[in-house]
C-alpha cells in the first residue's frame, strides 16, 4: 500500500512535465495535422542545452528556460518552413511523418557528435534534497519540476485563450476551412503554431534534465511515451494531453513501485494498445465528420 | 411491396451538434427518390450513416430485408448498396479502366487474379461505351475534367450491379451539358431496374427526375411526397426560407 | 519496349543471374561483404515497399521486426545444434512466419485507424522491442549480447552461402512484388493509397489487403534479420533493433521510387554500396546518422517521387504529349481498341502510334 501511494505521488509529480511536452505535441497536430516525431529529440536537445549552460556557465537549468525556449521556437519555425511547408498536399501526412522522423535522427546525430553518447545528468545543489511527508518521500526537484510545468502549461493556455493569435490557432484547430475564410493566414498560423509546440520542449527539456539522466538516444523513450499520451487523450486535444499524461505517468510509476521498474517502461505501450482496441479516437477525441 | 431501404429514427450527434436527429425515410424499389433540404440539414451525414461510414447513435437501417445498421461500407457495397460522394471521389493515380475494375467488389480468391483480365476489360469497355467515355479509358483519372470524374464515379459504382445507388449531388459543379448527360444516364439505369436515392440542390433536375421527394430539415424529415407538392408545402417553404 | 513479350520477366531473370554469378569472379572478402549488406537492404527495402510503398502507410517500425527475426533465430539455435551450417537458413521460413503472425496481430490493432496512428504504433514498437531485448536478460542476455553458432563455412568462401540465400530471398521478394502489382491485390492496394475511405465504399477489402501485405512485409524483414544475426554471430539489442535500419529501408525505397518494382533495389544498390564503401574507406563514424538524415530530407524535398517514377513520367509524357494537351474531346488515338497491350509493370499507358 505504501509503495502504491508513493508511486501515485511520484506519478502525479512527474505527470506535469509530460503534460507540458504532450500539449506541445498535440497542439502541433491540431494546427497542422502533423505528428511531430522530433518532439522528443527537441526535448533532449533542450536538456543538453541546459546542461551545457549549467556546466559551462553555471546557469541554473530553470533559469536557462527563457533562452532555450527562444531557441526551440526558432528551431520549430525553421523546421516547419524548411521541411514541412514545401511538401505537396497529396501525400503531406505520409511525408511529414517521415520528415519529422528524419529531423529527430538529425538532432540525435548532432547530439551524439557534440556531447557523445554517454549518459549525462544535471546535478544542481538542490538535486538531492527531499522532504518526508507522512512517511512519503517528496524530492525538492520533483516538486519544482511539477510546479514549473504547471506554470509553463499555464502560460501556453493563456497564450492560446487570451491573445488574438491564440484564437486564430484555436480556430484553425477546430475548423481550418472556416478559419481561412475568416482571414486567418494559415501559413503563418502553421509556422508559429509549430514553433509554439516545439517551444514547450524547452521548458520540458530543462525539467527532464533535472529529473533523469539522458543520452542522445533517450528521445525514443520519450517520443514513445509522448505519442501514447497524445493518442490516449485524443490527437489535437490539450485537455486530453493533460489527462493522458496523468494516466500514463501515474500508471507507470505505480507499476514501477509495485511490480518492477523494467516493466514500467512497457506500461505506456500496453495503454496505447488498449486505447486503440477500446477507443481509437482517444478520451477527448471525436469521430468527427472530417474523418471521411 | 416492402421498401428497398428503410431508415428508422436515425440519430447522430457530433459534440453538441445534432446532425441527424431521428430521421426516417423509405425508398421504394424502382423509384428515384430525392432527398433535399437546406444546407446543414444533415443530408450527407444521413448518407454516411446509411452506407456505414458512420455508425448511428440510435435508429435502424434496413436494406433489402436485412438490418444493416452500422455494417461496414464494403459489405453493403457487395450486397448491392453503393454511393457516390459530393466531391466526385475517384482514384486519381489509377486509369479510368482501373477505376472501374477496382470497384467490382471482389472475393478474396479473385484478388489474386490478374489486375485486369480479359473479362474485366470487356465489362469495363461496355460500361465505358454506355457512358461514352471509351476515348479516355487509358487516361489517369487525375487527367479528367470534373464533370468526367463525376461520370466516372457514377459508372464505377455500377460495377457491382447494385440494387440501390445513393448519389450525393450528382449535378453539382458541372456544366449544363454534363447535367443533361448525367440525367440521361440515371434514367437509363433506372429503366434497367436500378433504384436511386439522390441528394440534389438543382430543383429543376429534381422536378424532372425524381418521385417521391423527401425533405430533410435539422436532421429530421419534414415532408415526403410527389415533387409537385413540395413547392407548395408550407413546412418546406419555412425550412428553406428560415422562417 | 513494352511490345516485347515477357520483357519484365526477362529483365528479372537476367538481373538475378548476374547477381548469382558475381561470387564466381573471386571478389575480395571486403567487396563480397559489401555485396551481402547491399543485398540485405535490397530485400528489406523491397519488403518495406511492398507495404509502405503500395499503401502509403509509413511504417517506422520495420527495424523491430528485423530485431525480432534476429533474436528468434538466435534464441532457437541457443538450444539447437548446427552441424552442416545450413540449418539456420532452413529455419528462416519459420522465422518469417512467426514475425508475420506478430505483424497480423499488431496490424489488426494499428491498421484500423489512420496512417498517423499507425506510424505512432510502429515507432513505439521499435522502442518497446529494443527495451524488451535489453530487459529480458534471462532470455536475450540483455546488453551482454547473444551469441549464435559460428557458421562452419570455409574461410575462403565464407560469405557465399549468405550471399546466395540473400539472392534467392531478393528474387522471391521481387517476384512477390511483381505478382502483387499484376494482380487485383495490387490494384486494391493502389486504391487504398489513393483514397482509402472511397476504396472502402466500393467494396475494396481495405483492412484485409493491408494486413496481408503488412505481415508478408514484416515476415521478409524478419528473415533478413535472421540471416544478419547468423552472419554476425553475435547480436546486441542496440544493433539488432536500430532505427537506422528503418530509415535505411525507407530512404532507399524513396530514392529509387516507392510503389515500383525496381526502385527499392536501385535505391539499395546506390545507398548501401556508397555507405559500406565509405565505411570501409573511412572507418566507422558518428556522422552516419547526420548524413543519413540529411540525404533523407533532401530526397523528400527535392525528389519525393524517386528515380524510377521520374524516368517513367518522362517517358510517358514524351509518348503522349498530344493526348493530354489537346483541347475539347481528346483524340481517339488511345481509344479502347488499344487496351490489349495495357499491362502495368513499368509504363502504364501506350500513347498514339
Amino acid at each position: 500500500m505504501h509503495a502504491l501511494i508513493q508511486g501515485l505521488i511520484l506519478g502525479v509529480l512527474t505527470a506535469g512535465v509530460y503534460a507540458l511536452m504532450a500539449s506541445g505535441q498535440t497542439l502541433i497536430f491540431g494546427v497542422m495535422k502533423v505528428v511531430n516525431l522530433a518532439q522528443g529529440a527537441m526535448v533532449i536537445l533542450s536538456a543538453y542545452l541546459a546542461y551545457g549552460l549549467f556546466t559551462s556557465f553555471g546557469v541554473d537549468p530553470l533559469l536557462a528556460i527563457p533562452v532555450t525556449t527562444v531557441a526551440m521556437f526558432i528551431l520549430g519555425v525553421a523546421v516547419q518552413l524548411a521541411f514541412l511547408r514545401p511538401l505537396h498536399d497529396e501525400d503531406r501526412s505520409e511525408l511529414s511523418l517521415l520528415v519529422t522522423f528524419a529531423v529527430a535522427l538529425l538532432i540525435e546525430g548532432f547530439m551524439s557528435v557534440t556531447w557523445r553518447t554517454t549518459d549525462r545528468s544535471i546535478n544542481t545543489s538542490y538535486a538531492n534534497s527531499s522532504w518526508s511527508v507522512g512517511g512519503y518521500q517528496i524530492t525538492l526537484v520533483r516538486l519544482w519540476a511539477f510546479l514549473l510545468s504547471i506554470a509553463a502549461l499555464g502560460v501556453l493556455l493563456l497564450l492560446l485563450n487570451r491573445t488574438r493569435f491564440g484564437r486564430a490557432i484555436r480556430a484553425t484547430v477546430q475548423n481550418p476551412e472556416s478559419a481561412r475564410l475568416l482571414g486567418v493566414e494559415s501559413n503563418r498560423v502553421s509556422a508559429i503554431g509549430f514553433g509554439l509546440g516545439t517551444a514547450t520542449a524547452a521548458a520540458a527539456g530543462s525539467i527532464y534534465g533535472l529529473l533523469y539522466p539522458f543520452n542522445p538516444g533517450s528521445h525514443y523513450d520519450l517520443i514513445s511515451r509522448l505519442l501514447s499520451i497524445v493518442v490516449l487523450g485524443g490527437l489535437g486535444s490539450i485537455a486530453g494531453a493533460i489527462v493522458g499524461a496523468l494516466i500514463v505517468s501515474t500508471s507507470s510509476a505505480v507499476v514501477a513501485a509495485t511490480i518492477s521498474p523494467a516493466w514500467s517502461e512497457m506500461t505506456f505501450f500496453v495503454i496505447l494498445i488498449l486505447v486503440l482496441l477500446l477507443r481509437p479516437q482517444g478520451i477527448f477525441g471525436t469521430t468527427g465528420r472530417g474523418a471521411i | 411491396m416492402a421498401a428497398l431501404l428503410e431508415v428508422e429514427g436515425l440519430a447522430k450527434t457530433f459534440g453538441s451538434l445534432r446532425a441527424v436527429d431521428g430521421a426516417s425515410l423509405a425508398v421504394e424499389p424502382h423509384s428515384i427518390t430525392a432527398l433535399i433540404g437546406p444546407n446543414g440539414s444533415g443530408k450527407t451525414t444521413l448518407f454516411n450513416l446509411i452506407t456505414g461510414y458512420l455508425s448511428p447513435d440510435s435508429g435502424h437501417v434496413r436494406f433489402d430485408g436485412r438490418d444493416v445498421t452500422g455494417a461496414n461500407p464494403g459489405r453493403l457495397y457487395r450486397r448491392g448498396l453503393s454511393r457516390t460522394f459530393q466531391q466526385a471521389r475517384v482514384f486519381p493515380q489509377l486509369t479510368v479502366q482501373e477505376n472501374l475494375t477496382v470497384a467490382a467488389g471482389y472475393s478474396w480468391a479473385q484478388l489474386f487474379g490478374r489486375r485486369m483480365s480479359a473479362a474485366d476489360r470487356e465489362r469495363v469497355a461496355r460500361l465505358l461505351e454506355e457512358f461514352r467515355m471509351a476515348h479516355v479509358a487509358d487516361l489517369f483519372a487525375s487527367e479528367l475534367s470534373y464533370g468526367q470524374r463525376k461520370l466516372l464515379e457514377f459508372a464505377a459504382v455500377l460495377m457491382s450491379s447494385p440494387k440501390l445507388v445513393l448519389l450525393d449531388e450528382p449535378t453539382a459543379g458541372v456544366n449544363p451539358v454534363m447535367i443533361a448527360t448525367m440525367e440521361q444516364h440515371i434514367r437509363e439505369r433506372h429503366a434497367a431496374g436500378v433504384t436511386f436515392l439522390i441528394v440534389e440542390h438543382d430543383m429543376p433536375v429534381v422536378m424532372r427526375l425524381c418521385d417521391p421527394v423527401v425533405v430533410l430539415d435539422q436532421g429530421r424529415e419534414i415532408f415526403t411526397g410527389p415533387p409537385q407538392a413540395v413547392q407548395t408545402n408550407p413546412l418546406v417553404l419555412d425550412a428553406y426560407l428560415g422562417a | 519496349m513494352r511490345s516485347i513479350p515477357y520483357a519484365g520477366q526477362i529483365r528479372g531473370v537476367v538481373f538475378v543471374a548476374a547477381l548469382a554469378s558475381l561470387p564466381s569472379f573471386n571478389l575480395a572478402h571486403w567487396s563480397i561483404n559489401i555485396a551481402v549488406f547491399t543485398l540485405m537492404f535490397a530485400v528489406m527495402s523491397s519488403a518495406w515497399n511492398l507495404f509502405g510503398g503500395f499503401t502509403g502507410y509509413p511504417s517506422l517500425g520495420h527495424a523491430a521486426f528485423f530485431g525480432i527475426g534476429a533474436y528468434t533465430l538466435g534464441l532457437w539455435f541457443e538450444h539447437h545444434a548446427v552441424t552442416t551450417g545450413y540449418e539456420p537458413f532452413l529455419m528462416l521460413p519459420l522465422v518469417g512466419l512467426f514475425a508475420g503472425l506478430i505483424g497480423v496481430v499488431l496490424g489488426a490493432i494499428a491498421l484500423r485507424t489512420r496512417a498517423d496512428v499507425f506510424a505512432i504504433v510502429t515507432i513505439t514498437l521499435l522502442f518497446v522491442v529494443q527495451t524488451l531485448a535489453f530487459n529480458l536478460r534471462g532470455l536475450t542476455h540483455g546488453a551482454q549480447g547473444l551469441a549464435l553458432p559460428i557458421p562452419p563455412f570455409a574461410a575462403a568462401t565464407f560469405e557465399r552461402p549468405f550471399y546466395y540465400v540473400l539472392v534467392a530471398l531478393l528474387a522471391a521478394t521481387m517476384a512477390i512484388t511483381y505478382l502483387t502489382m499484376r494482380s487485383k491485390l495490387g490494384l486494391s492496394l493502389a486504391a487504398v493509397r489513393a483514397d482509402e475511405d472511397k476504396a472502402r465504399g466500393v467494396g475494396v477489402r481495405t483492412l484485409g489487403v493491408k494486413l496481408l501485405t503488412f505481415s508478408v512485409s514484416v515476415g521478409i524483414t524478419a528473415m533478413v534479420g535472421g540471416i544478419w544475426a547468423y552472419y554476425e554471430s553475435f547480436i546486441y539489442p542496440q544493433f539488432a533493433i536500430d532505427p537506422l535500419i528503418t530509415i535505411g529501408m525507407v530512404l532507399m525505397t524513396f530514392l529509387g521510387g516507392r510503389g515500383t518494382l525496381w526502385g527499392p533495389v536501385i535505391g539499395a544498390l546506390i545507398l548501401e554500396t556508397a555507405q559500406q564503401t565509405l565505411a570501409y574507406e573511412l572507418g566507422g563514424s558518428e556522422y552516419y546518422l547526420i548524413a543519413y538524415a540529411l540525404v533523407f530530407l533532401l530526397v523528400m524535398l527535392l525528389m519525393p517521387q524517386g528515380i524510377v517514377p521520374s524516368i517513367q513520367s518522362v517517358v510517358r509524357r514524351r509518348r503522349r504529349r498530344a493526348v493530354v494537351d489537346a483541347p475539347g474531346p481528346p483524340p481517339s488515338a488511345s481509344s479502347s481498341d488499344r487496351t490489349d497491350v495495357l499491362t502495368r509493370d513499368a509504363v502504364v499507358v501506350e500513347g498514339p502510334r
